[in-house]
């Protein structure tokens, strides 16, 4: 590439020096940055695929990709500065940052961070470990996203630190590996004795106070955890306390800061930490004071409502606080919300309601039977359920992935968020074959039907019913555990169950996030388990995604599936984890509409926020540099320039950058067409693109809305300000950005006489439907450009494709096939619903047959 | 029938977590260990039909851990994985009967492959 690109300048500026040369320096800028920046892209990919977990990997291997990665952007981002003139400091103050977290990272440090108190608003992307991952996601749904939560600080993990050290515990938690329950039970006892370090009740002071400015001397508050890692890829959900109600003073705070902290000692708790990898001490553990809401009403929001179900999302909804939703202990409203640019109500169903969390004040937080007149009562309007299905979807469009979100109403109708945390889908599964049915033949059913699915799975064991608590420790491994009632508790017994089943309780609560966690097979709120199946008896459960509910009496093997999947498991290696927690520095991309406000250099937070970013500004500095250079000349000598505006008979605007023999004509200013483009390459790519029946100009309804939406827009801008795209061109060369809606195109070829100089470098990434249908447009691409000949990496939604050393007639019609498949791909992951239409509209496509449809 | 028994040394303890829920997964059973010492001790105790080992470690290193088991169990077939390939070094394996060579990171289903073809299966 850089050859190719060189030999491109060459040209121009051995045929007219003058007429480029003040672009030459910026021109190898430019190349530089491209180049950087594919590089990093590809170690980037790399990584992903290494760490994913199909690759036994060492941190050896981690420590040595990171440094190409980082050596790569680097230099990208040393001439980026060059091109810009330094325009924008911020990337490599940012770039610093994400280096430091990623080296500390590698090398197993904590954070070195010295504040003890950190208020929401101020909490920043890279103190995800210091303020713990439940804090850091709420106030990023008010930072990033303007959503409504209550007023709230952190209280950090050196502020915990601090603690330990304070009351000499450090030391006796490092050796608590092994500990058994009394050694626990010490631990728990000198943590809720302990004292405070100075500074700490300093810091605490101040920022009460602070609060008691903003909402009043009886104002109260929710002091929780915030592990790390709590509501990342595990959600602890249930594991640690709660204490709720608690004044705005110093001690009172302090003494709930106490009970909370001793909860990472409870022993249910460890057990869940132990299965994370997470020996008891380990963990550290940041704390949340969160301003109490006087909640009417509260619940919380799946925002895909099951995995047969990804278009719809389910909201929950009790009378009070919502202890009675997360706990399952009350039967609530249920609401289901068609997703969409306009949500739509699909489907409500009254709960009894027949209990309610209410604050007592003083009194404390209670739970009371609900007033039979407010009992039939929906909790919750339309009006209501749409606008909480809107600030849903903007929480997971921005997160990328399913939401479990917890939020409350007040007595004024306002509407607070309270915590969003990834939500666990499975990909729905094949039922109901002949083969199945075989299986079960002779088993008698005992139980058909009745309850809510929260974990699918067929599974195989002894009943065991539970009656109190105290049994869990007793219950043999590989047993189905049967209760009347679900809870957080039983997650103590989680490593050695076989299955959950009980008479009441929600798919929302605590204890069905932990079981889709561990993929457990779940099934709640059968109405008549406890009665129907026996102490002992052998059982089979089989859960379907579709809601279906067998119990056979018997082992079934017929019916038993592999362990649970790989994947589930791999997540539980804390070091697996920690490796991978390095690519959110790296892969995840912030930054997608250039068009948009946030599209700012502050805004970056990974290396492909960086790469996105400086690609996008590369390109503006280079058109600004040409078109600079144009009007120098056309005030000098009345004509040339190097920019032209290319007008297509398709919506797409183009500006052309002639290196040298790219452009025909003499034209200024005003938009020309297809004809006077005299660049070989630029040629037989837009060719295919204008190729009949490629371009499809209808709009897909769905949610393309966005996608059109950014075309129109991009369309709407006067051209210079539009730098979306843009080809270098030369005889012989190109290099072409072309972006649509959410997607991003980038070609560079040499394509001469001259076989071997030949190349074509391809690469697409992004999409705005479902991460899914995303991968198959890539799926898609992949098998087209693969029947070219194309070497490819493919990774989520990147695909970069490389060729060579064909002859130009090759290249030519290579590029046409490009250019076909460009057009043909643009709008369609909106219609790839299947892996079959994949595959069918490859071959199609293969054929020169573009239609859309399945 | 009785599960087939491989052993798996890294001094990394991620590499042996991964490969033991790896293999398990496919009905392997397993056993990890951190460094080549404290696996030549279990190895007095009792045989795997395959042993993947890590080449470079503090001690005793993966070819010595090649030759020890050469020459307790003949027929237990070792597989060598390391980051810092070098044909001088897989020459010296091959010498001493290594039965696979694989560059880190590897392909966990290369891995299981090759265990497949050392016990004959494949």
């Amino acid at each position: 590439m850089q050859k190719s690109f060189f030999r491109g300048l060459t040209e121009v500026f051995g045929r007219d020096r003058g007429a480029a040369s003040g672009l030459t320096t910026r021109f190898h800028a430019f190349q530089a940055v491209l180049d950087g920046n594919n590089r990093a892209l590809e170690a980037m990919t790399e990584m992903g695929e290494k760490l994913g977990g199909g690759y036994l990997f060492d941190v050896n291997y981690t420590r040595s990709a990171y440094a190409t990665l980082f050596s790569a952007i680097s230099g990208s981002l040393r001439h980026f500065n060059l091109l810009t003139g330094d325009r924008y400091p911020q990337l490599t103050e940012i770039l610093a940052r994400i280096d430091t977290l990623v080296q500390r990272m590698l090398s197993g440090a904590g954070t070195s961070s010295s504040r003890l108190v950190v208020f929401y608003p101020e909490i920043t992307w890279d103190q995800a470990e210091e303020v713990g991952g439940k804090n850091y996601h709420l106030a990023e749904l008010a930072n990033t996203l303007h959503l409504p939560i209550p007023e709230a600080f952190a209280i950090t993990t050196t502020a915990f630190t601090a603690f330990l050290r304070h009351n000499g515990l450090e030391a006796r938690l490092a050796g608590l590996a092994g500990a058994d329950g009394d050694a626990l039970a010490g631990v728990r006892n000198a943590i809720l004795a302990g004292g405070f370090p100075e500074d700490f009740s300093a810091a605490l002071a101040a920022a009460l106070e602070k609060l008691r400015d903003r909402l009043g001397r009886d104002a109260a508050l929710a002091v929780r955890s915030s592990a790390e890692e709590e509501d990342g890829d595990f959600s602890f959900a249930g594991q640690f306390e709660t204490v709720l109600n608690v004044p705005c003073t110093v001690e009172a705070v302090q003494e709930a800061y106490k009970e909370v902290v001793a909860s990472l000692f409870q022993a249910g708790s460890t057990s869940y930490q132990r299965q994370l990898g997470y020996d008891p001490g380990k963990l550290k553990m940041a704390v949340g004071c969160v301003a109490m809401v006087e909640a009417k009403a509260s619940g919380v929001i799946y925002t895909v409502a099951s995995g047969r179900e990804r278009d719809k999302m389910s909201i929950s909804a009790a009378w009070g606080l919502g202890k009675a939703v997360v706990d399952g202990m009350t039967d609530a409203d249920l609401y289901t919300v068609a997703k969409g640019e306009t949500p739509r109500l699909f489907s409500r169903r009254i709960g009894a309601k027949e209990q309610m969390v209410v604050n007592l004040g003083r009194a404390g937080i209670v739970t009371v039977e609900t007033p039979a007149a407010q009992r039939p009562l929906p909790c919750l309007g339309e009006a209501e359920v749409i606008e909480l299905a809107r600030q849903a979807q903007t929480i997971e469009t921005y997160f990328k992935a399913p939401q479990d979100i917890e939020w409350a109403i007040d007595a004024n109708n306002r509407c607070y968020l309270l915590q969003a945390r990834a939500l666990r889908v499975e990909e729905p599964a094949e039922t109901g074959s002949d083969a199945q049915a075989q299986a079960t033949t002779g088993y008698p059913v005992l139980l058909r039907d009745h309850g809510v699915v929260v974990q699918r799975g067929a599974t195989a064991g002894k009943v065991f019913i539970l009656r109190h608590l105290d049994e869990l420790e007793k219950i043999p491994k590989g047993s189905i555990l049967v209760a009347r009632h679900d809870s957080p508790h039983f997650v103590q017994a989680i490593p050695i169950l076989n299955a959950i089943i009980t008479d009441i309780g929600v798919p929302t609560s605590h204890m069905a996030s932990i079981c889709r966690e561990f993929s457990i097979p779940t099934v709640v709120n059968t109405g008549s388990a406890t009665s129907v199946l026996r102490h002992g008896q052998a059982v089979t459960l089989q859960a379907g995604e579709g809601g279906e509910v067998v119990v056979y009496e018997g082992i079934v093997q017929g019916l038993l599936r592999e362990e649970r999947q790989t994947a589930a498991k791999l997540r539980e290696l804390y070091e697996f984890r920690r490796q991978k927690y390095i690519m959110r520095y790296i892969a995840p991309l912030n930054l997608v509409n250039s068009l948009e406000q946030d599209f700012a250099p502050e805004k970056c937070k990974t290396v492909h926020d960086l790469i996105r970013f400086m690609h996008e500004k590369a390109v503006q500095a280079l058109v600004a540099s040409a078109e600079g250079q144009g009007r120098g000349f056309n005030r000098f000598f009345g004509a040339k320039t190097a920019l032209h505006r290319l007008a297509l008979p398709i919506p797409v605007q183009m500006l052309v950058i002639d290196l040298g023999g790219g452009w025909r004509g003499n034209t200024t200013g005003k938009a020309t067409g297809f004809d006077e483009v005299a660049s070989v390459p630029l040629r037989a790519v837009l060719a295919g693109m204008l190729a009949p029946g490629v371009w499809r100009n209808e709009g897909i309804a769905l949610r393309g809305a966005d996608l059109l939406s950014g075309m129109t827009r991009a369309a709407d801008i006067p051209g210079g300000a539009n730098m979306e795209n843009v080809a270098l061109a030369s005889s012989e060369y190109v290099n072409m950005s072309l972006r649509f809606g959410y997607h991003f195109n980038l070609l560079d070829c040499y394509c001469s006489d001259t076989p071997r100089n030949n190349h074509i470098y391809f690469r697409f990434v992004g999409g705005a439907a479902a991460i899914t249908n995303r991968s198959r447009r890539i799926q898609l691409m992949a098998q087209v450009l693969a029947e070219h000949g194309f070497a490819l990496k493919a990774k989520g939604d990147l695909l970069v494709g490389r060729l060579s050393g064909l002859s130009r007639q090759e290249i030519e019609g290579i590029l046409d096939q490009l250019g076909r498949l460009i057009g043909f791909t643009r709008q369609l992951d909106a219609r790839l619903d299947s892996d079959e239409a994949v595959s069918i509209l490859a071959r199609r496509f293969l054929q020169g047959d573009y239609r859309p449809g399945p | 029938m009785a599960k087939h028994s491989i052993m798996v040394i890294d001094d990394e303890k991620i590499v042996g977590d991964m490969a033991k829920l790896s293999f398990e997964q496919d009905g392997y059973e397993v056993e990890t260990f951190l460094n080549g010492e404290s696996a030549l001790e279990r190895l007095k105790e009792r045989r795997f039909e395959v042993v993947v080992t890590d080449l470079k470690m503090k001690g005793v290193d993966g070819l010595e851990v090649l030759r020890s088991i050469k020459k307790l169990y003949p027929g237990v077939k070792v597989i060598m994985i390391t980051a810092f390939a070098n044909l001088d070094v897989a020459i010296e394996a091959l010498r001493d009967d290594v039965h696979d060579f694989f560059p880190k990171p590897v392909k966990i289903k290369e891995l299981k492959a090759s265990v497949k073809r050392a016990l004959g299966e494949e």
